[in-house]
């Protein structure tokens, strides 16, 4: 790495080597002969209107061939920038300066048509969104080809398509030949990530570059596209960009990690430093404001208060320090640099290095959660009191919701059911988070909306606080049920109308309930505070609020009313990590101290064991698996959980490396396709397994959900919990296709 | 494919029966050409008028149902539209008419389809960039000028550059000119020399919608996810927005070309009325102050058979260049 | 759960700061801001409010009125004692453009207004309502669009509408026909808007608050279609001033005796050699009473677009408060 770094901040004298890259002309001589992409304080500014924002302050790193480099951040920090700087494919209108060289040649400063031959040839980038990264009126195999045709003119038509089917059949596209010729929308999401990732590696890239490769995905079509990311990269021997916010993603495939920060890197190492050793404040904040799917044991997460700063003005002292819990006045004296970190640089990847004039003292023995001062593990006071003595808040027997699939214009033909929800029965006690995991799809969403719903003429019944939408679904009982159930959304920013003040967003629920007007004011006051925002805010329009406290404006209109359940739909999957952890303790909080009982459908398994009491586990508008969460995380019995649970990438890079993983086969089917018998055997794991005689029983019989399952083999005996399960040959063997387990390297 | 557009048809049939229906009973209660025969002279007898209308079904007495159901026998039974007050017969007159109408407005419909087009993907290739500013600045004036002023400013430019000359460069009015003798040659100069004028200007008024509308579905897809995609591929700015953003901005283009043709049919009425072309347009309004109930209600029932192959044919255009909507 | 009844003095604190009515800033105070910030689109309402006054009370600076025969100056060019000239009538044309201008404006503004209203509730209804009655409405819709309005508008002011004209005078008669046509295109555009904030989160989040449909409509869906429904009412005006020139233009529109902008810009086309000022001074004032509407319109879309630039000062002006 450059030795020029250590040039001390109050040197206020520049050395000719600073001058001439502070001008733009600096080369980097110091890069290593076997780097692949060497990057030297590269720099991107952009001119908005509200002023210059300087997006990418200073970046330098090598990567050489075969390694793989994380380059970690929360939204905003720069990361996606950097690697369109590198790409060239920044609007003409940022200012890049600084040096990016692949294989020793310069490429700032290239023209578009001299970049076009290193783009898609020995340079290549994978996008975030499958969906509109592809076009939409070219076959895939026509986009393939285009990637061939530009850097091989000379190539037969026959030898690219060869070549183009050969690719589909390498990023595990079924039936290339044929798939071929379909276009975009013909593919679900995770296909058509495959498909980008068969264009990037299409010319045998020395670099590439994947910018949040899988975070449009399922957690399972994740496993699948890291997996082929992971193929791509043996094929090819490229080196590889991950960028990423997802901690647990890169902890299995990175070998370094670069952790940003408002624009530049605050902290580089290799994945055992970065993960292990933290010198930083703001990555072992985010190291600690991530749950982990492993782990029952339960501790709050680490909150970082506060956002990013605004890249508009230059920071004067450390750019986390407004956010940093160890800030002292000598943090807000010049920008720190990367300082190295003592200890030893094993494997010749990044040296470790953290910007924080406090690195020394911020050694293995430091507690994060006591710097950042999370707070306790809140008790609810029905904690103590076991399950069965709680009251039911909820309760749902046997709802279905059956969507008729029509066909033709005047006359139209039923020509299919969609099982969307088919059958589900649980309940929820007083007190206790109960949460739906699934892919999407599985019908968890739908189970929402008809609880939400609550009308007589559902196929089932639904028990909100007692009553029941079988007996009467009058406008006065549903005002009475709508006292009792209230619901946060997904998005924060679409649920809340942008025309109206927090004031008026919160006030509407209560006016609804015909409180006096000095009383919701303070009723409102009291909310804010609640939720832990600044009551004198309530002014304000949703724009206004960074995503975290908007989505507590979302929790405040919810609990308006005083409702004894609170329905999360995707609570903080649009948030960003740390703030993710804020809301997730105050969620905690609240249904301790005012013993609310929550009813949450998240994908992310990792938020659903940190807050949940119980889960349950959908597949294809079913329940497969239900029980305790600790019971279900730790002793998953139905297949399906157990990919799912496997599928789900821990921030723990020596575990990452070493554990077993279920890759599932192909997408969740279309529910109109259920089969007679397991909704799942198209994709089970054991299924695949068993002997055919025994096939024959998961094909034909549906299995019910049971809470004890044949004796097993070791005559172990049933474990006292709740847990209940579908599926005939629980713990059954796998088939040896769906495992994988990585080398370690 | 071919299912679903008969079926779109089938579907516009039923519309183009139900304006035509209304537009007959509108017609057949407001217009009444016996008072328009009172007017003649020498001055006919009331019932020399009914006579002379009964006999060509145009009875004044019967109810407007009544008339309304012998006129869809005779359209349904002989394809007979009926006849004028004055004995013409609408199916006779309509021909002539129609073939003058789509002379007039064939070439200007491409013409303003290709220039609108290409200048929106100019400008917005140059976008902010001075002829982008001028050009767009234009379509956004065109925007708040009546078309039949705009046609009249023509004329009257035509008749200065005339006047300038001092020889008849242009004809600013009629199709051809009358007992024109000479070789194939001069026929055709007569012949531009009449057509240039009106197409020149259907075609500057008609560019501008489709200039700002073509500048603005290519600026949206520009910065595509999936231009980006075609670059990184290795294709140039310039080859990743030809091949990949312009095709996509195609698409809702196509579909507003459903409007265009009504939208220049209606437009036609001005530009028959001011260039003096008697093609459709020009003939309903005629019709009209004549108090001719089946030319105007035939009419009509063009106006909407054109507005209905102008949908059809946007959907078969989005079909082409949307594989999405392709039906099975 | 805190306690409801005990008085929490930062609050009573914040309740003060909420009924000083200095610190809400109501949305509508933005836009309309952003709209006094833009030059152009002031122009255009100074334009456009300037010249209806004139056509208020233009009249009173004149001697002549519109109906008036000057039989020593006939067809004259502008003088001294007509400030525009005559018509060929020997009609002041300084009266006749007041008088013009003045039906001109009012069928746009009846026109504009009218029908945006229509569009709104029948746009709204259809989104609302969906399914069987949407259907049966948006096939109407269609139906209207595919009637060809001009010779609808000619049967019904030109030929045999007799009956009619003699009840009513010829601009009312045009501004019910534009009506009937002139909606159609918005109340499209709002039953897609409306069904698309239906979908929204937020909407959502008020039935299941149990706030009542109508509550809904009023406080979510209008407020946030409001922003095209009055960009729609500036487009409307024009357009139904530009449909009226053009109708009257060849003479299906507007009969003489009343006069428009339109009426008087035909009546001058035979002889706009001759008498040129007959023809540019009524063409004048309809360019300037268009464009200034097309400067507001400008204006207007800038100031509702919340991705517009000048947000960005409007917010850090608010927040800094």
């Amino acid at each position: 790495m450059s030795s020029e770094m250590t040039a001390s901040a109050e040197s206020s004298t520049l050395s000719t080597a600073e001058r001439l890259r502070v001008a733009g002309l600096h080369a980097p001589d110091d890069a290593p002969a076997d780097a692949v992409l060497s990057i030297r304080d590269l720099n991107v500014r952009f001119n908005t209107e509200n002023g210059v924002v300087h997006a990418v302050r200073g970046i330098d790193f090598d990567l050489r061939a075969g390694r793989t480099l994380g380059i970690v951040g929360e939204s905003g920090s720069g990361k996606s920038v950097t690697s369109m700087a590198v790409m060239g494919l920044l609007p003409e209108t940022a200012e890049i300066s600084g040096s990016v060289r692949l294989n020793g040649k310069e490429l700032l400063g290239l023209s578009d048509k001299a970049m076009c031959r290193h783009r898609g040839n020995d340079l290549a980038m994978v996008f975030q969104d499958p969906l509109s990264s592809l076009t939409p009126v070219y076959t895939v195999g026509n986009q393939i080809i285009e990637a061939l045709t530009v850097h091989n003119p000379t190539m037969t038509k026959r030898a690219k398509e060869a070549r183009a089917v050969e690719l589909l059949a390498l990023v595990g596209i079924p039936s290339p030949k044929d798939r071929f010729k379909a276009f975009p929308h013909e593919f679900s999401g995770g296909m058509r990530q495959r498909v980008m990732i068969a264009i990037a590696i299409a010319n045998n890239p020395r670099v590439l570059i994947a910018d949040e490769p899988t975070t449009a995905l399922d957690v399972t079509i994740q496993a699948q596209v890291l997996e082929v990311l992971h193929t791509a990269q043996e094929e090819t021997g490229a080196a590889v960009v991950m960028i990423t916010h997802d901690l647990g993603v890169v902890a299995g495939m990175a070998d370094d990690i670069m952790v940003m920060y408002a624009g530049k890197p605050v902290e580089t190492g290799s994945v055992d430093d970065i993960y292990y050793n933290p010198r930083m404040p703001y990555t072992m904040g985010l190291l600690g404001a991530v749950p982990r799917v492993d782990i029952a044991e339960k501790t709050s997460l680490v909150p970082i208060e506060g956002i990013p700063p605004n890249l508009v003005h230059t920071p004067t002292g450390c750019s986390f320090a407004p956010r940093c819990p160890l800030a002292s006045d000598s943090c807000l004296q010049g920008e720190p640099e990367l300082w190295a970190v003592a200890g030893e640089n094993l494997d010749g990847g990044m040296p470790h290095k953290a910007a924080c004039i406090k690195t020394d003292s911020l050694g293995l023995e430091v507690d994060v959660h006591e710097i950042f001062r999370a707070p306790a593990v809140p008790v609810s006071r029905f904690d103590a009191i076991p399950r069965e003595e709680r009251r039911t808040v909820l309760e749902l027997r046997d709802v279905k919701k059956h969507f008729p699939l029509l066909k033709g214009a005047l006359l139209k033909r039923r020509i299919g059911t969609v099982k969307a929800v088919d059958g589900l029965s649980f309940d929820i006690r007083e007190g206790e988070c109960f949460s739906i995991v699934g892919e999407s799809g599985c019908g968890k969403t739908t189970t929402l909306l008809e609880i939400m719903e609550f009308h007589k003429d559902q196929d089932g019944e639904v028990v909100i606080g007692g009553l029941s939408n079988k007996e009467a679904s009058d406008a006065r009982t549903k005002s009475a049920m709508r006292k009792e159930l209230q619901m946060v959304f997904q998005d924060p920013t679409g649920a809340l109308d942008p025309r109206f003040t927090v004031f008026e967003v919160l006030s509407e629920p209560l006016e609804n309930a015909g409180m006096a007007k000095a009383q919701i004011r303070k009723r409102i006051m009291e909310l804010m505070e609640l939720v832990g925002l600044q009551p004198d805010h309530v002014n304000r329009f949703p724009n206004q609020f960074s995503g975290g406290q908007r989505q507590r404006i979302g929790i405040a209109r919810a609990l308006a009313v005083n409702p004894k359940l609170v329905v999360l739909d995707e609570p903080v999957s649009a948030l960003d990590v740390s703030v993710q952890a804020g809301v997730i303790n105050l969620l905690d909080k609240l249904r301790a101290e005012l013993g609310l009982s929550y009813l949450m459908v998240a994908h992310d398994l990792s938020v659903v064991r940190h807050i949940s009491n119980r889960v349950a586990v959908m597949y294809l508008g079913k329940i497969v698996e239900i029980g305790d969460v600790d019971a279900v995380f730790d002793n998953p019995r139905h297949p399906y959980t157990r990919a799912l649970l496997s599928a789900i990438p821990v921030p723990d890079p020596a575990l990452e490396r070493t554990r077993e993983r279920i890759i599932l086969e192909g997408d969740l089917p279309s529910p109109l396709d259920a089969p007679a018998g397991c909704n799942f055997a198209t994709r089970c794991p054991v299924f695949a397994a068993l002997p055919p005689a025994r096939q024959e029983k998961c094909l034909t019989l549906e299995p019910p959900l049971e809470p004890l399952p044949a004796p097993g083999p070791g005559g172990t005996p049933a474990p006292p919990t709740d847990q209940q399960f579908a599926c005939f040959y629980p713990d059954g063997e796998l088939d040896a296709d769906a495992l994988v387990v990585h080398e370690t390297n | 494919m071919l299912r679903y557009l008969a079926k779109r048809a089938l579907t516009y049939a039923f519309m183009i029966f139900l304006t035509t229906t209304a537009g007959y009973f509108l017609a057949v209660s407001t217009l009444k050409p016996a008072l328009l025969e009172q007017e003649r002279i020498p001055r006919p007898t009331p019932e020399q008028v009914a006579n002379s209308f009964r006999l060509k079904g145009l009875d004044p007495d019967l109810s407007p149902w009544e008339r309304y159901v012998d006129w869809l026998t005779g359209i349904l039974t002989r394809w007979d539209w009926g006849r004028s007050p004055n004995g013409a017969f609408i199916n006779a007159e309509f021909g002539d008419r129609v073939w003058i109408s789509t002379r007039l407005f064939l070439a200007s419909i491409i013409l303003t389809l290709i220039i609108g087009v290409a200048l929106g993907v100019y400008t917005a290739a140059r976008q902010y960039k001075a002829s982008d500013r001028v050009i767009t600045s234009y379509s956004y004036l065109v925007y708040i000028v009546p078309a039949p002023i705009a046609y009249f400013l023509v004329q009257l430019g035509a008749i200065n550059i005339n006047e300038t000359v001092g020889e008849r460069l242009f004809f600013v009015t009629g199709i051809s000119t009358p007992g024109l003798e000479g070789d194939g040659w001069a026929q055709f100069i007569d012949m531009l020399a009449h057509y240039a004028v009106p197409t020149f200007a259907i075609t500057i008024v008609g560019w501008g919608t489709y200039q700002i509308a073509q500048r603005q579905y290519l600026l949206d897809n520009v910065n595509a996810d999936f231009v980006r995609t075609a670059r990184a591929k290795g294709l140039t700015r310039n080859q990743a927005i030809t091949r990949h953003a312009l095709r996509v901005s195609f698409i809702p283009v196509a579909q507003s070309i459903a409007f265009t043709i009504p939208a220049i049919f209606a437009g036609g009425f001005f530009a028959e009325k001011i260039f003096a072309w008697h093609g459709v347009g020009s003939w309903s309004i005629d019709a009209i102050s004549l108090q001719d109930v089946n030319a105007a209600t035939a009419t009509l029932a063009y106006g909407s058979v054109i507005f209905a192959i102008g949908a059809i044919l946007a959907d078969f255009a989005t079909t082409l260049v949307d594989p999405r909507v392709r039906v099975q | 759960m805190t306690n409801l009844n005990t008085i929490d003095l930062a609050a009573v604190a914040d309740e003060a700061k909420i009924e000083d009515g200095d610190v809400v800033i109501a949305k509508s105070t933005i836009i309309l801001r952003r709209f006094l910030r833009n030059k152009t689109a002031v122009a255009g309402l100074v334009i456009f409010l300037a010249l209806t006054l004139f056509s208020f009370v233009g009249g009173f600076f004149s001697s002549w009125d519109k109906e008036a025969i000057d039989p020593f100056n006939i067809g004259m060019p502008p003088s001294a004692e007509h400030l525009l000239g005559t018509s060929q009538a020997g009609i002041d044309l300084y009266a006749l453009t007041v008088e013009g201008t003045r039906i001109s404006i009012l069928i746009g503004l009846v026109v504009g207004l009218v029908s945006v209203l229509i569009a709104a509730v029948y746009g709204c209804t259809m989104a609302y309502f969906g399914g069987k009655a949407d259907k049966v409405m948006l096939f109407i819709l269609e139906a209207l669009i595919m009637m060809p309005a001009l010779l609808v508008v000619a049967v019904a002011t030109s030929g045999g509408g007799n009956g009619l004209q003699e009840t009513l005078p010829s601009w009312l008669l045009l501004i019910i026909v534009l009506l009937v046509f002139s909606w159609m295109g918005t109340a499209r555009l709002i039953r897609s808007l409306s069904m698309s904030l239906m979908q929204r989160d937020f909407v959502k989040a008020a039935q299941y608050m149990g706030i009542p449909p109508r509550r809904i409509v009023w406080r979510h869906l209008v407020p946030n279609i409001g922003s095209l429904l009055v960009l729609d009412i500036t487009r409307g005006v024009t357009g139904a001033i530009l449909a009226e020139v053009a109708f009257s233009f060849i003479g299906i529109g507007i009969k003489v005796p009343d006069v428009s902008l339109g009426v008087l810009i035909g009546q001058a086309t035979s002889q706009v050699a001759t008498f040129p000022w007959m023809f540019w001074v009524p063409l004048t004032v309809m360019f300037l009473l268009t464009g200034s509407l097309a400067m507001m319109n400008d204006g207007l879309r800038d100031a509702f677009d919340p991705s517009s630039g000048s947000i960005g000062s409007a917010k850090k002006k608010k927040t800094s408060k």
